[in-house]
């Protein structure tokens, strides 16, 4: 009776397993490109005005004075209204557009704004911004906007960011699979880590 | 054991699988979500933060009285783990598993978030307001403040706060303390806590001193023992002996383990005197006088322990100096403790370790901050004058009275006598449940607060030079219940402070918070801790706080000249009531201590280190007591002395003496909260009030008890599995060597 259960278990945990595999279908690994849903935002954020290019109407900010914490932690860090606020209190041409409207109110009600995660890996993964931007932007002196949207796509030609990348594993390593120099003058050649530990902590 | 067949590992198997089927079928390849959770981010953002870089603040550990020096991993503002300091004397970068539990004393859902009168909240003022109602007209003998262990400068406030009530009734009450040990060393060294260098020791004979597990100071003791047994210290590797009748962690750790019969440590202490005199070590007269009559075959038959193991014992005494004998929880807890505890310290006496190994402590030169120890004298005086409605207005503070109390006290019914009672508490434990008014506190990671050790370590190197510190807690994070709309949780300063207010308005008119109290006393004071006057203030504040320890000259103590012990004398065994003929032995686990934690679930979870028992406390009974008894593991037993009965679970363990059985402390809790409440059996209830005859402390190990079944069997949850332990055959241990055969000075 006993062994038959154990069998029973084994049998019936195949099957379920086998059905998930069925119901969802790998998607191939190294799709380039693989646009998410349109997200809504508390505040429409245009990105392109900000970031995009100077014949775009934008104003070429790098990415990383906002997103301030990229080169030095974990996470690549919302900016604190704080630091929306120190440039747009001296913009007074657009302080009457609706998106400034909002963060102004925000900013008078000392509320956080609630921002939806656009990319958000699942808990078990551990991806540093840190060592991204240390080792393309600043060893391999890659431009910005190239290093950020090895990941995040051409945030500059969004308003609300949207995922364009898969971010799935296989998609991580695809690229942790690729050679490049370790610095920008180095001719010895490198590739990511691929250990599970690196990511899977 | 249970009937049915499929145990847990199946269990797991089944739950495994439809996890992973569903992990599988659910997400796929795709678990990117989008748009789902929020990230939210600052308004404004402090300078040094940097999210999810962590930051460290240095504090002190709250969760007993040891005082070990900590830092907290701080990170976005939350305080998430402990670590120890490794600038810290006492524990020297190291952390027990109760100190990592502490980050659960803060984050707990059961705290008390706003003040309570009656069951209903209030803000502060109003509770302020009626506190001060029921102390107008009150006198000062009419109130009365129960505490634990305080020290630094709550201790100074509470005094200051006493004094301006007019009130002499400051009680401080440990429910667990080695009040008895201090009392015998006072007397024995001449100073109630002396250092014990358990690293300079060739050999350590501990008479139930869980010195590695819950007594005094165990991380720094640990850190000691460490030294101690490396091979490569110039003494070389030591021997640790280790004599109780219930073992301990200390006891499982060490080379021999000898279960003694319960309460006669004193004996054996003396016998081996009388052996080492026999072998030609010169005792002195009065020692030798007391020591004369306990012969190795006399204290064999008295203590249980073969007479040719004293011998042995002795001869390895004499052949490794220094030695070190240290007298735990298990030989206090007698009404003749102090006499069995003088015994003991007279072997330290003959040995000629006293100034070796057992040296003289420094105290911090601020004497208003030294520690005010507890014990449990102090309860019955409380109790009495609550019985006889003495008191006006009771404050209790850090003290649960009401749940460690034995039930002949009747204590929680003479508590309802008091007119108004006050708890500054945590959590709605037991009495803070029976108080009118509930004055919440403050975690250790929110509050300010400065603490001086009752142990007095020192660092390596230090010990000659009157090494004495006193460490600052600080707040680690933002309060998570802040004083907003009148509600909130404060700081026991604060609170002290609030009531001074009230006493000595003109005085403490200034003073806007402890914070800024602290922060004054501490630059007035900045050439007595360590700095100069030249020192800028800020850098001065900065610089003592970032280190959380403030090294000290401390006012080195002097160990006393050996008393004279004539007279010493202590009773023979007692023959077993035949209604009540198991001895009980309560006993304090690493992690549940007391019980002040017990709402904190990683301790419930951490288990025994000698049964792997979790979440429920249990009687260890020896397999020959249990034969006899027809109990086997997870009997649920029914226990009863003369004073009360608890059920519990039944745990066979080789490691006790056959006439005594044992069960853990601090379980049992009636309120606190959702972790703490109905999990185990309150051993304190039954406890008989036998007391010392000397010191007047309750005697811990003189209840005795008769076990029966209650008829339930359950399976009892530990990590050992059901089948581990002595349910697997395994009925010893460690391998039993006959006495004869073992020479332990060549052992090692």
């Amino acid at each position: 009776m006993h062994f038959s259960l154990r069998l029973f278990t084994l049998l019936a945990g195949m099957m379920l397993a086998a059905a998930g595999y069925a119901a969802d279908p790998a998607p191939s690994l190294t799709t380039p490109d693989q646009l998410g849903p349109k997200i809504e935002q508390p505040i429409e954020f245009p990105h392109f005005r900000h970031a995009g290019d100077e014949k775009d109407g934008g104003m070429q900010i790098n990415c990383m004075y906002c997103h301030t914490y990229a080169r030095r932690s974990m996470v690549a860090g919302i900016p604190p209204i704080q630091k929306c606020m120190g440039c747009h209190k001296s913009i007074p041409s657009v302080q009457d557009k609706p998106r400034i409207k909002q963060l102004f109110a925000y900013w008078d009600a000392k509320k956080a704004i609630p921002w939806k995660k656009v990319h958000d890996l699942p808990d078990f993964v551990r991806f540093n911004h840190e060592r991204h931007i240390q080792r393309f932007y600043f060893q391999l002196d890659r431009p910005y906007q190239e290093v950020c949207g090895y990941c995040h796509g051409d945030v500059k030609k969004m308003t609300v960011a949207r995922r364009q990348k898969p971010l799935t594993m296989g998609w991580c390593r695809a690229c942790h699979l690729k050679d490049h120099p370790l610095s920008k003058d180095s001719k010895e050649i490198g590739h990511g880590p691929n250990d599970c530990f690196t990511c899977h902590k | 054991m249970s009937e049915n067949n499929f145990n847990r590992r199946d269990f797991l198997k089944v739950v495994g699988m439809g996890g992973a089927a569903a992990t599988l079928s659910g997400c796929g390849w795709t678990s990117i979500q989008n748009g789902k959770e929020t990230v939210v981010s600052y308004v404004t953002l402090p300078d040094y933060v940097i999210p999810s870089v962590a930051d460290y603040f240095n504090s002190t550990c709250a969760q007993c009285d040891a005082g070990c020096n900590i830092m907290l991993r701080v990170r976005e503002g939350r305080a998430l783990k402990a670590e120890g300091n490794p600038h810290s004397p006492i524990n020297r970068g190291k952390m027990c598993g109760l100190g990592q539990a502490g980050i659960q004393a803060h984050y707990n859902p059961d705290r008390v978030t706003g003040p309570m009168l009656n069951g209903q909240a209030i803000t502060w003022d109003k509770a302020l307001q009626e506190l001060n109602n029921k102390l107008s007209g009150v006198k000062g003998e009419e109130v009365a403040f129960v505490t634990g262990v305080m020290s630094g400068h709550a201790q100074s406030l509470l005094n200051t706060y006493m004094d301006a009530v007019g009130s002499k009734n400051r009680f401080s009450y440990e429910a667990i303390s080695p009040a008895v040990l201090r009392t015998v060393n006072k007397k024995a060294y001449g100073m109630s806590m002396p250092r014990y260098r358990i690293d300079k020791a060739r050999v350590v004979v501990s008479f139930g001193a869980d010195f590695l597990g819950a007594w005094v100071s165990p991380v720094y003791f640990s850190q000691l023992y460490a030294k101690f047994r490396k091979g490569t210290r110039p003494e070389g590797r030591g021997v640790l002996v280790q004599i109780e009748p219930k073992m301990t962690v200390t006891g499982a750790n060490a080379d021999r383990w000898i279960g003694i019969r319960p309460g006669t440590e004193g004996i054996l202490a003396l016998g081996l005197i009388n052996a080492l005199g026999a072998s030609g070590v010169s005792i002195p007269a009065d020692i030798a006088a007391v020591a004369h009559d306990y012969t190795p075959e006399r204290v064999g038959t008295d203590t249980g322990v073969p007479f040719d193991r004293i011998t042995k014992l002795a001869a390895l005494l004499k052949e490794r100096t220094p030695s070190l004998v240290l007298a735990g929880d298990a030989v206090e807890g007698y009404s003749y403790g102090t006499e069995n505890g003088m015994a003991i310290a007279m072997l330290n006496h003959v040995l000629g370790n006293v100034g070796k190994t057992v040296e003289a402590a420094a105290a911090v030169p601020f004497t208003q901050f030294a520690p005010v120890v507890g014990n449990r004298s102090s309860l019955n005086a409380l109790n009495d004058g609550l019985a006889a409605g003495k008191y006006k207005v009771v404050f209790t503070y850090a003290a649960n009275p009401v749940h460690t109390a034995p039930a002949s006290l009747n204590f929680s019914k003479n508590f309802m006598k008091a007119g108004f009672k006050v708890a500054l508490a945590q959590y709605m434990d037991e009495t803070a449940k029976a108080a009118d008014l509930v004055l919440p506190l403050d975690s250790a990671m929110e509050d300010w607060a400065t603490v001086v050790p009752e142990y007095m370590a020192a660092p390596e190197g230090a010990y000659s030079e009157g090494y004495a510190q006193m460490s600052f807690r600080q707040p680690t994070m933002e309060k998570l219940y802040p004083n907003t709309d009148g509600s909130g949780t404060r700081s026991v300063c604060d609170i002290l402070l609030a009531l001074l207010k009230q006493r000595k308005p003109d005085a403490y008119k200034d003073v806007n918070d402890f914070y800024s109290y602290l922060h004054a006393d501490v630059l007035k004071n900045k050439v007595a801790l360590g700095g100069t006057a030249a020192d800028d203030n800020d850098a001065f504040w900065n610089d003592t706080i970032s280190k959380g320890i403030v090294p000290l000259k401390g006012i080195s103590g002097k160990l006393a000249s050996r008393p004279v012990v004539a007279g010493l004398s202590l009773p023979s065994p007692v023959t077993p009531d035949a209604s009540y003929p198991l001895r009980l032995i309560p006993h304090v686990s690493a992690s549940i201590r007391d019980g002040r934690n017990a709402n904190e679930p990683w301790l419930q979870e951490s288990p025994d280190p000698l049964t792997t028992i979790v979440w429920d406390s249990w009687v260890e009974i020896h397999p020959k007591t249990a034969e006899k008894l027809g109990i086997v593991e997870g009997d649920i037993v029914e226990i009863t002395s003369r004073s009360g009965s608890i059920k519990t679970q039944a745990y066979i363990f080789p490691g006790i003496h056959p006439d005594a059985v044992s069960v853990p402390v601090g379980y049992g809790h009636t309120a606190m909260g959702r972790w703490a409440k109905d999990t185990g059996a309150n051993v304190f209830g039954i406890l008989d009030p036998v007391y010392d005859k000397t010191t007047g402390e309750l005697a811990m190990n003189e209840t005795h008890v008769k076990i029966s079944k209650a008829g339930d069997r359950v399976i009892v949850v530990k990590d050992e599995g059901f089948g581990g332990g002595s349910q697997a055959g395994k009925k010893k241990i460690a391998v039993k060597v006959s006495a004869g055969k073992v020479d332990l000075s060549k052992e090692v």
